[in-house]
């Protein structure tokens, strides 16, 4: 049914390539999420989706119909803008009827529709309204409104929760869930916000300059990131990552840099010798035991837990946690541990992709809840 | 805090005196008998008052062909010109082409040269046209210089519509033609007005152009119209130019005083928040 798919997708303005590349697949009923810092090319894919751009080159399919050279209105998509793009001079009934109106939907249809839809949203009470008389997130109900209530194969949704204020968000990330898991439609969810693609998605497109990092489900992403932008990009604190090099002695695998050695394992079939990168996740630090020293460099307290700076050598920085009792003060020297086999390992260079064997060990298929609780906590 | 008060107060009044005491010296002129116009010292108010210039103006004089001349000159000037400076401005904000900025430049050019000298080649092509002595001569040589500050008033109205709310119209299933009229038309119409308005004074008042192009009373607007019945190198004829300048102020005070309210309300704002 509504797949829909990316095939080779490239985006120029000009000179500049805004996507390029692009290959895509989401299923039918799924909630993705294109992710990515700010110019990454995710609000130009999902206009291409929605057919307000058009690809330079490439194919985009909604189901089984190739769309690149159809009407947004024609592609039985709705979509909620990250302004919520309500018409100023229309009541809020008027602006959720708007899409049936163009459509041709007969008015006393149309008026059910809109009562069902206002009902849903408990809007019922503000039809009459203009939308410069609601709040944030009435507007922001509107929005969401008049998309639902045509009832369409795909909904994209552009940074919906970006305006909000963070309680509010924290509140319509689970209403989103929960209607997506009432309508089963496929969504399209473009963020910046790490926490909401992590805590909505079923997969999670990451994207810079343009390009795909990696398409894959929330814990995978953050269990195996595919390079070190992604790496990088995704857990709050993030990754420490240090430059360094592979040796390799026998069966036996090194990492080495200036300030830390440590046994490499669990590496694939891709790692060589040389330049290399390795990755440690906050929680893989052992703060308070174990054979390495470091000097505390900052302390923050979040009150269930601290995140503790530490540095290593002469100018390596390691960010760890630690429980929310633990009192250290900058300038003491603790001892701490690294779990070997929690360790990333990436190639060189800024995209350095990862040098890990498939494995699916404790580090690779824990549970998401655990991974969404760090996350949440971390943001708060 | 007082006298501050009461000082800006003064001079706010003094202002509004300045500006008004000319406009108050015409209406009562114009309702002063013959007799009373030029006593010394001048009577503030008329001793008695007479309606007889407006009588004579109306049946006596060409003053309502004229009239008529103007309100048909200025309306469909006004209507041209919004027209065209609508779906311009529209192209001009949001359609990405070579040679988009140099077009509105170049269509500011026009102000670079003073009238007089664009007058002549514009009353020979004209000529050349059959058009001399007409009204629509005028409309076209009142377009070529509203136009381009039309376009550029609607243009800088047209880039404070935010283009979300055309995608949307887009999405929710409307054609480019359809989101501009349903979308950004209501949107644009504090502009609009503002546009038609400044349009409409500017051809109700030109003078020059008139001059030069129309030499018939049958398509002579009120500003020619009025020199030319009632200054003459022996008499002014001061109550019936008074009586005049009443009645060809009269459609502009209503035209503002409709239109006000849509120029101050600010009508589509807090429509998108971010």
């Amino acid at each position: 049914m509504a797949d829909v798919i990316f095939s080779d997708v490239q985006k120029r303005f000009g000179s500049f390539v805004a996507v390029q590349n692009l290959n895509l697949d989401i299923r039918q009923g799924e909630f993705v999420s294109l992710l990515g810092p700010s110019g990454c090319g995710k609000t130009t894919t999902l206009r291409m989706l929605a057919g307000l751009e058009f690809p330079t080159s490439g194919e985009i399919r909604i189901g089984e119909r190739v769309v690149n050279d159809v009407a947004p209105g024609d592609r039985d998509i709705a979509m909620v803008f990250q302004s919520y793009a309500l018409y100023p001079h229309m009541s809020v009934g008027q602006n959720i009827a708007y899409p049936l109106k163009k459509r041709r939907v007969p008015k006393a249809e149309r008026a059910r529709m809109v009562a069902r839809t206002a009902e849903m949203l408990q809007l019922t009470a503000l039809l009459d309204r203009k939308p410069k008389q609601l709040s944030g997130g009435q507007q922001q109900r509107v929005a969401l409104g008049r998309a639902l209530v045509r009832d369409p194969k795909v909904f994209l949704l552009d940074e919906p929760l970006s305006n909000l204020d963070a309680k509010l968000r924290g509140y319509m990330r689970a209403e989103l869930v929960e209607l997506h898991q009432r309508l089963g439609r496929t969504m399209v969810y473009v963020t910046h916000d790490q926490l909401e693609a992590m805590t909505m998605s079923d997969r999670i497109a990451i994207m810079e300059g343009g390009a795909l990092q990696q398409f894959a489900p929330p814990q995978e992403v953050y269990r195996a990131p595919a390079n070190r932008f992604v790496a990088g990009f995704i857990g709050t604190p993030g990754m420490n990552l240090i430059d360094g090099a592979l040796a390799r002695d026998g069966n036996t695998w090194r990492f080495e840099a200036p300030a830390l050695q440590l046994e490499a394992r669990g590496l694939g079939p891709d790692a060589r010798p040389g330049e290399a990168c390795l990755g440690i996740r906050p929680e893989a630090l052992t703060l308070g035991s174990g054979a390495l020293r470091g000097v505390v460099q900052l302390v923050e307290q979040t009150g269930h837990e601290n995140i503790v700076v530490l540095r290593v050598g002469e100018d390596l920085r390691l960010t760890g946690r630690a429980p929310g009792h633990t009192i250290w003060k900058p300038g003491e020297t603790i001892p701490f541990a690294i779990d070997a086999d929690a360790a990333h390992y990436f190639a060189a260079g800024p995209a350095g992709a990862r040098l890990n064997a498939r494995r699916s060990g404790p580090h690779e298929s824990g549970d998401a809840i655990s991974i969404t609780n760090n996350m949440r906590e971390a943001h708060q | 805090m007082t006298i501050r008060k009461i000082a800006f107060n003064l001079f706010a009044w003094t202002i509004v005196l300045m500006v008004a005491f000319p406009l108050f010296w015409m209406l009562v002129t114009s309702v002063k008998p013959q007799s009373e116009l030029f006593r010394r010292p001048p009577t503030i108010m008329p001793e008695s008052w007479t309606f007889e210039h407006y009588w004579r103006l109306l049946s006596d004089t060409g003053f309502l062909r004229y009239f008529t001349n103007s309100v048909i000159l200025s309306s469909a000037t006004t209507l041209i010109v919004v027209a065209i400076a609508t779906l311009g401005a529209y192209s001009l904000v949001r359609y990405r082409y070579r040679g988009r900025e140099t077009l509105a430049f170049l269509v500011l050019f026009t102000y670079l040269l003073p009238s007089v000298v664009l007058i002549l080649p514009l009353y020979l092509l004209l000529v050349g046209l059959g058009l001399s002595n007409t009204i629509l001569s005028l409309v076209i040589a009142y377009t070529t210089f509203a136009l381009p500050y039309a376009l550029w008033l609607l243009r800088s109205f047209m880039a404070g519509i935010p283009e979300d709310l055309e995608s949307a119209a887009l999405v929710d299933g409307a054609s480019r033609l359809g989101a501009f009229w349903d979308i950004i038309l209501p949107q644009l119409l504090p502009g609009i007005i503002s546009t038609a308005l400044f349009t409409f004074i500017l051809s109700w008042n030109e003078y020059l152009y008139a001059l030069v192009l129309v030499n018939s009373d049958s398509a002579r607007p009120l500003t020619t119209g009025v020199m030319n019945m009632l200054i003459t190198s022996f008499n002014i004829e001061w109550s019936l130019l008074m009586a005049a300048s009443v009645m060809m102020s009269v459609p502009l005070i209503i035209a503002f005083a409709f239109l006000q309210s849509y120029l101050t309300s600010g009508f589509g704002a807090g429509g998108v928040k971010g």
